[in-house]
């Protein structure tokens, strides 16, 4: 990848169900650090573009450029190894893990699923939930035994794992109370400047747009209307309304 | 209504008429399918002297049609059955269906007489519940839905007719005689009823339209009228199931009080391998099972009215009624203690020297006809019937769990099990295969794995769609690992327990097909077979019957508690979950 390609590169992104066109020709592109936000009405095609990006379901036309390569043509099998950089964040916290596993399992699976399992695994995975801010002691917990909260920071742990250059938040504090959401935004800043991730980020709430977001995306009807390029300059460690 | 077509028309529909079709086409290949030469039957029911040699038996084949293909035979058959034709009887050569047509007249009077007494006790068992506005008569309703009605018919016959004297017990002459044979049929189906609607019941009269009407002076007694009229209509398709289980328990009712009706029609007909008969009756009791299925789903649309369209009227979850888990402890407890002292004796000694001893210190529970030991047989008995009933789920569970990824399959599948009960499934398999274990197991398991491939659909598909799949997926974890490591494990455990659960009907489905000796054959100690066995003696030596009686009636209150605890378990744990979803929103 040369130092001037973008991490992430969609062009006329397009996803169909039956007659119904969700995502109309949509093309942005994304440099790693750098955070853009999708909104939109419910229904304009926010999650469509998001699980076309990540090959979950297949777009039906246009390219998507990941790390310089294109990801439409590959198949399944050539995709897996490129999958762990791309890791989603999802907007129901109790839903993405799941119930039989221990929080350490579920975060210990993408070691396992990608061969990277070993001795240093158990401590890998208490620095992971070190790092999300939850007590490796949680570790020993079920899902159902954790707060919202704690099991997104949970989602977020098992989602750095697989050591992503991208994450995709599909609303990720959209089904948390206001005064967690501040947390959990909070470390999602953090991670960035550490990581230097990239965010693809949907999200309803503008406030938590302009106060996050490099550059926004507004979805109509599953066309791309609007893009506003750099907002706010970020204050970590503010809490949005 | 979209749904219900895509229902109708959709695979699930598809594979509902091709069970249909695969019912139909094995009642009119029974000639072909029955492995043993029907040629021999025929020449010994109609003469005993004749030679049986090789030109008398060909020439008894070519007058009954068997040496032409399968498919000639299939297609007289049906030609014939679109002509009212149902052939003749091979044992007393007259004509089918007048046969089929009279033993369907006394069949549908005893399954009217029926119908009104499990009216009469589902409204006694409802009523309770109306008045108090709560509670339900769960426990004692499901008791009496789970006694299986060959059971029912013994102790009623053992009771009222042979100790009280008071009405006749065997035969068809008058108004007199139909009053047990309906009782035994009709108080299994009642106690279904009653259970359903007292289950329903509480939930519906929380909601708030209760309030408001009782506010507003409405009658206590319109207001019962209109929850019961807003509890059936949901209920009603498993009211028709109950009326199909009728024929089902028509049979053995029929066979045990003499009552000349379909089901012993069929019944004996299966037995004399009389097939032309037996196709014809089988036919007529499938057809009474499918017009009550359609005449509930009438019923249910009338009273819907146009909520149909939305489909939305569904109950309210019913407040799960847990029973104390010291009842079906308690009830493992005796069962298993009788199994494990007759275990340790011998169940074929037979001394008849010592025949039809009341119960002493040397035989516990007495000795039958053949002075056999009752507690032995009834401790093997209950090895060989529980042991099959066991093979019988695990064979169901691994069908189940490999068919489960084929949702169409299960749904369809299960829609014509439950329309078929065992013992008619067990007359046609004992009609293919001969009488025998093997025979009424396959029977029992041809009807209980759609229940459990249906359910693991219904968990294979909740899985798939369920977020931590995706999430496995974006880790890049390939669809061995997928299955392997999430799909497998979510299903297979919910699944077992519900096949475990499944087993004591199972092995009642079992003891029912040994009652009617289409089961286990004798000397084998078989529950079923032990009470059908001590029926002849019952007057002499009633304990011999009792026994078996009441150790299966354990057995139904095993199978009705387990399942009650169970229920009560997962919506406690259901309700659990729910308060911690709601909690989510709320804070770390």
């Amino acid at each position: 990848m040369s130092p001037n390609q973008p991490l992430l590169d969609v062009r006329d992104l397009v996803v169909r169900y039956g007659r119904v066109t969700a995502v109309d020709h949509v093309s942005f592109t994304l440099d790693a650090g750098e955070t853009l936000a999708l909104n939109g009405p419910s229904g304009c095609g926010k999650s469509s573009t998001v699980t076309a990006v990540l090959q979950l379901r297949r777009p039906d036309a246009g390219e998507v450029r990941f790390e310089g390569r294109e990801l439409t043509r590959l198949t399944e099998r050539e995709l897996r190894p490129v999958r762990p950089r791309m890791q989603p964040v999802f907007q129901d916290p109790y839903g993405s893990l799941s119930p039989r596993l221990r929080i350490r399992d579920a975060v210990a699976e993408p070691l396992r699923v990608q061969g990277r399992w070993n001795a240093a695994g158990p401590a890998r995975v208490a620095e992971l939930l070190d790092r999300v801010g939850l007590d490796p002691a949680y570790g020993d917990r079920f899902p159902y035994e954790l707060s919202g909260g704690q099991c997104q920071r949970a989602g977020i742990a098992r989602a750095l794992a697989s050591e992503p250059r991208l994450l995709v938040l599909d609303e990720p504090v959209s089904a948390l109370d206001p005064s967690v959401r501040a947390g959990v935004l909070n470390l999602l800043a953090d991670l960035q400047d550490e990581m230097a991730l990239a965010y693809l980020f949907i999200c309803h709430d503008r406030a938590v747009v302009r106060h996050f977001a490099d550059r926004s995306i507004e979805l109509r009807d599953g066309r791309a209307t609007e893009v506003t390029p750099a907002g706010r300059p970020r204050s970590p460690g503010a809490a949005p309304r | 209504m979209k749904a219900t077509v895509r229902r109708w028309a959709g695979p699930a529909g598809l594979t509902r008429l091709v069970c249909l079709a695969a019912v139909v086409t094995a009642v009119g290949l029974l000639p072909r399918l029955s492995g043993r030469d029907p040629a021999l039957t025929v020449l010994r029911g109609r003469s005993a002297e004749q030679e049986a040699t090789p030109e008398a038996l060909a020439a008894v084949r070519a007058e009954l049609g068997l040496d032409a293909g399968p498919l000639s035979l299939l297609g007289n058959w049906a030609l014939g059955l679109l002509r009212g034709d149902l052939g003749t009887s091979w044992v007393s050569g007259t004509d089918v269906l007048p046969s089929v047509i009279s033993g369907l007249q006394v069949s549908l009077g005893l399954m009217a007489a029926a119908f009104g007494v499990a009216v009469l006790l589902a409204g006694a068992l409802v009523a309770p519940v109306l008045v108090r506005g709560r509670g339900s008569a769960g426990a004692f309703a499901a008791m009496l839905a789970a006694v299986p009605e060959f059971l029912l018919a013994t102790v009623a016959l053992l009771v009222c007719g042979v100790w009280l004297g008071l009405l006749p017990t065997s035969g068809w002459q008058g108004p007199q005689y139909m009053v047990l044979p309906a009782v035994a049929l009709g108080v299994p189906a009642g106690g279904l009823l009653g259970r359903l609607v007292a289950d329903a019941l509480p939930a519906v009269l929380n909601e708030r339209w209760v309030e408001l009407w009782r506010g507003a002076g409405v009658s206590g007694a319109r207001v019962s009228a209109a929850a019961l009229r807003r509890v059936l209509p949901p209920l009603l398709p498993q009211f028709g199931m109950a009326a199909v289980g009728l024929t089902g328990g028509a049979v053995a009712v029929e066979t045990v009080f003499a009552v000349p009706g379909i089901g012993r029609t069929a019944l004996g007909a299966a037995k004399s391998q009389d097939l032309p008969l037996l196709q014809g009756s089988v036919l007529a009791l499938l057809a009474l099972g499918l017009v009550t299925g359609v005449l509930a789903a009438l019923v249910r649309r009338r009273l819907l009215g146009p909520a149909l369209r939305d489909a939305a009227l569904t109950l309210p979850p019913a407040r799960p009624v847990r029973p104390h888990p010291a009842v079906p402890v308690a009830l493992a407890a005796v069962l298993l203690t009788a199994v494990g002292w007759g275990l340790l004796r011998d169940p074929y000694a037979v001394d008849t020297t010592a025949r039809l001893r009341t119960p002493s210190w040397a035989y516990p529970l007495g000795t039958d006809g053949l002075g056999r030991d009752v507690l032995a047989r009834l401790g093997h008995g209950a090895a060989s019937t529980i042991g099959t009933a066991a093979a019988v789920c695990v064979a169901g569970l691994v069908l189940a769990l490999a068919l489960g990824f084929l949702p169409s399959v299960a749904s369809g599948a299960s829609d014509i099990a439950n329309a078929l009960p065992p013992v008619i499934a067990g007359i046609l398999v004992a009609a293919v295969v001969g009488p025998g274990t093997g025979g009424a197991a396959l029977a029992v398991a041809l009807l209980s794995w759609p229940a459990l491939a249906a359910h693991a659909a219904a968990l294979v598909q909740e899985v798939r769609a369920s977020t931590f799949l995706i999430a496995a997926r974006a880790v890049g974890a390939s669809p061995w690992w997928i299955l392997t490591r999430h799909v497998l494990p979510s299903v297979a455990g919910p699944v077992t327990r519900h096949a475990i659960l499944r087993l004591p009907g199972i092995a009642l489905a079992l003891a029912s097909l040994g009652f009617l000796g289409l089961g286990a054959q004798p000397p084998t100690p078989e529950w079923g077979l032990l009470l059908d066995e001590s029926r002849a003696y019952v007057e002499r030596a009633p304990w011999a019957a009792l026994a078996p009686a009441v150790a299966l009636a354990l057995l139904a209150g095993l199978a009705v508690s387990t399942a009650a605890y169970a229920e009560g378990r997962a919506g406690r744990r259901a309700a659990g979950a729910r308060a911690v979803k709601k909690e989510a929103s709320v804070g770390v």
